[in-house]
């Protein structure tokens, strides 16, 4: 699913701690997901105006993020507010990052470039720990097949736990599974783990079935 | 704007596709968010007047001189 078509999962929730960025790829366009100091997650495309230099390599101040390359600073809303370089300039409202919709919800940074597009409802978004995000070289339809997942996002049971897993296409090729486990008991550690596995080998398993065909 | 203070005359000197090179510097005077008219155009040479803060019409003619990737700037003449 492209970042035009709906909510598409881009990170774990846990993986964007307060005060850092990360570069990801929706289905061909680069984004960076960045937390802010104060804990709200911002995507937007990871391409600073100025010299088209990744936002995700900058870093986070506060409640901006400033580019790597010239220091070029951007506030939550994407306007650059400050160019070191012209310290006096009063930046124009024309210099500003796209941006994309984000939600939190099941332990997971969703993003939309859709106005209307609804979040998935998929129960109770309470009790939840993080599994892994795991990077596999198979298109996205293989990863849904596979798992016998109806959407990009659907709740499997397995070995008696419940795990939401979200399917991000990041091109023709490559597809980011983000793995949660739903109703987790307290100090879930140990079914964190055992499910991390079972993730990897699910990664082994498409790609050696991507290679054999 | 909050600071109207500088008005240039540029003409860019060198091989120009002049359709790419308008539209070059028409959208990086958007960015700038300069006030931009475009003048004589042909295989050698483009001229613009432009109006907008110092900083940002200095940028302008840096973003111009290395201009689209059809075309070579050789030189820039400001008045």
């Amino acid at each position: 699913m492209r970042l035009e078509e709906g909510w598409v999962p881009v990170a774990l929730s846990s993986s964007i701690e307060a005060g850092t960025s990360a570069g990801t790829v929706v289905s061909g366009s680069e984004i960076v997901v960045w937390r802010d100091t104060g804990g709200t997650a911002h995507v937007w495309e990871d391409r600073c105006p100025h010299r088209g230099m990744r936002l995700s390599f900058g870093f986070v101040r506060g409640d901006h993020i400033a580019c790597l390359y010239h220091g070029w600073q951007y506030d939550a809303a994407g306007q650059c507010r400050y160019i070191p370089a012209h310290p006096k300039l009063d930046v124009p409202q024309t210099i500003k990052v796209p941006l994309y919709r984000v939600a939190e919800k099941y332990g997971i940074v969703w993003a939309t470039a859709s106005a209307d597009a609804l979040l998935p409802d998929l129960g109770a978004d309470t009790s939840i720990a993080p599994v892994r995000s795991v990077s596999i070289d198979c298109p996205a339809a293989a990863v849904q097949t596979e798992l016998g997942l109806e959407g990009p996002a659907a709740v499997i049971t397995l070995d008696g736990d419940t795990l939401l897993v979200a399917v991000q296409a990041v091109t023709p090729a490559r597809t980011c599974a983000h793995v949660v486990l739903l109703g987790a008991e307290p100090q879930p550690v140990a079914r964190q783990k055992h499910h991390a596995h079972w993730a990897e080998a699910l990664r082994f398993r498409l790609e050696t079935t991507s290679e054999v065909a | 704007m909050s600071e109207m203070s500088a008005a240039a005359r540029f003409t860019f000197r060198g091989r120009m596709v002049c359709g790419s090179f308008t539209e070059f510097a028409l959208h990086r005077a958007r960015r700038l968010d300069i006030e931009i008219d475009v003048g004589a155009c042909d295989a050698d040479a483009a001229t613009f007047r432009v109006r907008g803060q110092d900083d940002l019409v200095d940028a302008f003619e840096m973003a111009c001189s290395l201009g689209p990737e059809d075309c070579i700037v050789l030189d820039v003449e400001r008045s």
